[in-house]
């Protein structure tokens, strides 16, 4: 049975849909990321789990629980938000047993839940102090521990480490995975940042609009975009439009307008199907000119751990490729584009 | 049963138990704001009478008295003169102490806002009480004029004491609003007009001050107000000499029963003031548009 | 520093005097030794705090006006703290409408309020025969003042500390009090504070509804000042004053508190 269940979940403010139709399960120790711009339902959806908004139709479960319109305090999930929300009135100990107290959780019993929670996250020591006396990263950890310490059946976590510096956002990372993984709770967490999403999901939920756009590993996403703008929206692409022409066991031959081009797609694509061949830049590499794919090289960039080389296809594309360390070919020059068969994919 | 914390609930009874938060305020308002000034309304067009407070049916003739006697008028044209040139002496005082606090970086900052504010809670009687001491005839004031050889002047009991216990009572009310206009007028536009060569003269003559108008036209429309109604300052510094509209209600309501008549001069007090304001800001919306 | 920056400051600083002064002036003439009231004082005395102290209309008004504004200032808190609350957390139509109806006392001219309020009573209860009338007046003016404070201090504090004491287990009744409540108690008791003190000085209201056989501070010195110049009025005026001060200190006090805490 999944931890999280959620079937037709739709939320209308107004009539402006914020979430159309939205199914998911979350696995028992399972991390799942809502991925998506702002405004794409990331948050209301979460909101919704947690009770905090009530679906306009729709159900939610948590094991063998309905709790669609229960309200937050009934649902024992733990949520950290993005500004932390921590009780500035209280100190760090207070905070994190908060969630003791309200279960009737008192005394010795408590304090010594609470003295656990805290060396876990690495706080020992501070427990006494404000909130506003520590730093982002403290009170991340706060946040974490007073969430986690309940014992919820989900773990619930809303862009956290929005408001960290890029260094500390790495560490937390980290830290955030490693602890769901220690407890071996489930989680669902809201980001916009395709690198977190990438870094600490089992399998993530890409959204646009309110709607999802694709569920898969953070390789299925990159790899194997559904849509052109999922492929924009996880990394760099180069995508050719062209024309399904043969199969050959699990690749497809497509032609477009600069070649003949095999690559990956769905087992489910139909011969005369169009659609759009999407080349990731770093797995195409340059060679010397007479091969299959001509190209010249328009512009090159240095950029520290990459380069990034603009080639012109025979037909006028402007095609991205980024190469580790040195790239032979330089500005003018005719080269052979040479693309990775088994990581090129075939979009709709 | 649906409780969400934020957001729409379709649950009636939240929405009921949330609504009655507001009720006691609301209640308070509508059975004691909104019906009683209706009630002035209402007593102003019932007939007067000698033995009790009102007398049956319903007359415009209170409207009438008032509004064919050149005393009541004159008393009308009174009560707004006072109020206006209270409002403009505050203006002249209020504008460079809003100035200074608004763009002061010194740390006394806070002091000077208490010291701005503290006068607002210690009550109109005793800030009259000081008036009358400082302008009495062997008063402060009167001493020093003295000294410089001017003769003793008569403050207290004349409309000129009366406007000068207005324009302190009220100068805070002046100078909040165009702090706040002047606060909220962008640090980097005085800083663009300088770089452009405007002196400290021009930037405030071409920057501040036109963006600080609405907080002006806040300013000098509340003191206005407050000044045309006010009751207790003429009373006071006027001893019962100075008569404002204010004033002669009042008797009309506590010294006899004429209360239809007082009701519709209170009335007409309010009416003459909204008009009054409607001039002002028509007349000085058209220097607001340009700003826009 | 040019000579016109030093004209500005000296402006600015006369009328900083201008403010202050009076208040000052009926301070200084309650401690006058001289029978009259003048100023500058010819010498130093306390008689007229004795005098104040023994005269029994104005310690009865004194405690009048104290009980007045207690009562009327937990009133205001009652109605006004759950006014703002539902302003701030709860209400998303109307919203401009809701807030001038709360704050409309203040901006309407007290003395029409007062007589409003006179005619008003005197048609629906018949007369001024209780206390009823004074302090549903009072009330009236005063709610503003909390309204005012306590929404501000909601405007400080976001919503997600609420939501996050719900997450974790806290229903909306124990959210208020662990969650909401302290860290609007500061905005709630300066509100509080604001009504007792605005209670305290009033006069328009008082004037017209007071019961008969009742007086307020503030009318007591009213009536004195029309008929009599008696410098035991500024040794009660100073009273009050001293009362105002003081609470204004408890009021910074309880801001430095907080400050310090959070």
């Amino acid at each position: 049975m999944s931890r999280l269940e959620i079937r037709k979940l739709t939320k209308l403010y107004g009539t402006h849909p914020a979430v159309q139709s939205f199914d998911l399960d979350v696995a028992e120790r399972e991390f799942v990321s809502l991925l998506g711009p702002s405004g794409c339902g990331k948050t209301t959806t979460l909101r919704c789990v947690a009770g905090l908004e009530i679906p306009t139709s729709g159900r939610i479960s948590l094991g063998d629980r309905e709790v669609t319109r229960l309200p937050p305090e009934h649902r024992n999930v733990g949520m950290v938000f993005q500004n932390y929300a921590l009780f500035p009135h209280m100190t760090v100990a207070e905070n994190i047993g908060f969630g003791l107290k309200m279960r009737g959780v008192r005394g010795a019993e408590a304090r010594r839940r609470v003295d656990a929670a805290i060396d876990m996250v690495h706080l020992g020591g501070l427990q006494d102090r404000h909130p506003r006396q520590l730093s982002g990263g403290q009170q991340q950890r706060v946040a974490l521990a007073r969430a986690l310490m309940g014992e919820p059946a989900l773990l619930l976590l809303d862009e956290p480490l929005a408001n960290l510096d890029a260094k500390l956002r790495d560490e937390m990372r980290v830290f955030i995975r490693s602890i769901q993984q220690q407890i071996g709770i489930s989680a669902l967490y809201v980001t916009h940042d395709q690198a977190e999403a990438m870094t600490m999901s089992d399998r993530i939920v890409v959204m646009f609009g309110g709607s999802i756009q694709q569920i898969g590993s953070p390789r299925d996403i990159y790899y194997r975009p559904a849509t052109r703008e999922v492929a924009n929206f996880v990394g760099q692409s180069n995508c050719i439009a062209g024309k399904v022409v043969a199969r050959q066991d699990a690749r497809v031959l497509v032609e477009t307008a600069v070649g003949v081009v095999r690559c990956e797609g769905r087992a489910d694509v139909a011969l005369g199907a169009t659609g759009q061949v999407m080349l990731r830049p770093e797995t195409i590499r340059l060679a010397r000119a007479g091969g299959e794919l001509a190209g010249r090289v328009t512009q090159q960039h240095f950029l520290g751990n990459v380069i990034d080389t603009r080639v012109a296809l025979a037909d006028g594309t402007i095609i991205s490729v980024q190469t580790i360390g040195e790239e032979a070919h330089g500005v003018g020059d005719d080269v052979s584009v040479v693309i990775d068969e088994s990581r090129a994919w075939l979009m709709p | 049963m649906a409780d969400a914390v934020t957001g729409n609930s379709t649950d009636h009874s939240v929405s009921l138990r949330r609504g009655l938060l507001a009720a006691p305020a609301l209640l308070l308002v509508v059975l004691f704001i909104a019906a009683p000034y209706l009630s002035i309304v209402v007593m102003s067009v019932r007939s007067p009478s000698n033995l009790q407070v009102y007398g049956p049916g319903f007359t415009l003739q209170s409207y009438i008295r008032i509004l064919g006697d050149r005393l009541y008028l004159g008393l009308l044209a009174d009560t707004l003169i006072y109020a206006a040139v209270t409002a403009a002496v505050c203006l002249v005082l209020a504008y460079p102490t809003a100035l200074h606090l608004a763009r002061t970086r010194s740390r006394f900052r806070g002091l000077l806002y208490g010291a701005l504010l503290s006068p607002l809670l210690t009550g109109v009687v005793i800030r009259c009480f000081g008036w009358i001491v400082l302008l009495a005839s062997q008063g402060l004031v009167n001493d020093s004029l003295r000294a410089i050889g001017i003769g003793p002047v008569q403050f207290l009991y004349k409309p000129v004491g009366v406007i000068i216990a207005m324009v302190h009572v009220f100068l805070p009310f002046m100078v909040l609003p165009i702090i706040n206009a002047i606060e909220s007028i962008d640090p980097r536009l005085e800083e663009a007009a300088s770089t452009l060569g405007a002196s400290r003269m021009a930037v405030f003559r071409h920057v501040i001050l036109p963006l600080s108008m609405p907080g002006v036209q806040s300013g000098v429309t509340l003191v206005f107000v407050l000044a045309a109604s006010a009751y207790v300052i003429p009373m006071l510094l006027g001893g019962g000499r100075v008569q404002t509209m204010a004033t002669v209600v009042v008797q009309q309501l506590l010294g006899g029963f004429l209360w239809p008549f007082g009701a519709a001069l209170a009335l007409v007090l309010s009416l003459a003031v909204v008009l009054v304001l409607v001039v002002f800001a028509l007349a000085t919306g058209r220097a607001m548009r340009r700003l826009s | 520093m040019s000579f016109g920056r030093l004209m500005f400051l000296v402006a600015v600083a006369a009328v900083y005097v201008f403010l202050l002064f009076p208040t000052a002036v009926v301070v200084l003439t309650s401690v006058n030794a001289a029978e009259y009231l003048s100023f500058p004082p010819t010498g130093l005395s306390l008689r007229w705090y004795g005098a104040f102290f023994s005269a029994g209309q104005f310690i009865d008004a004194f405690w009048f006006s104290i009980g007045l504004g207690l009562v009327a200032s937990l009133l205001a808190t009652l109605v006004g703290t759950p006014a703002a609350i539902f302003y701030v957390r709860f209400l998303r139509t109307w919203r401009g409408q809701f807030r001038f109806a709360v704050l409309s006392p203040l901006l309407l001219p007290e003395v029409l309020t007062a007589i409003a309020l006179l005619f008003f009573f005197n048609q629906v209860f018949g007369g001024m025969q209780s206390l009823l009338p004074l302090v549903i007046g009072h009330v009236v003016i005063t709610v503003p003042f909390v309204f005012l404070t306590v929404t501000s201090a909601l405007y400080n504090m976001p919503a997600s500390v609420e939501e996050a004491g719900r997450t974790l287990g806290a229903g909306p009744w124990r959210t208020f009090f662990w969650v909401t409540l302290p860290l609007i108690r500061s905005g709630v008791v300066t509100g509080g504070l604001l009504a007792f003190i605005m209670s305290f000085d009033n006069v328009n209201i008082s004037l017209l509804l007071k019961a008969v056989g009742t007086t307020t501070l503030p009318i007591q010195l009213f009536d004195h000042l029309r008929y009599d110049f008696d410098p035991t009025a500024a040794a009660a005026s100073a009273v009050s004053v001293a009362l105002t001060m003081a609470l204004l200190i408890v009021i910074d006090r309880i801001y430095g508190l907080r400050a310090v805490r959070f």
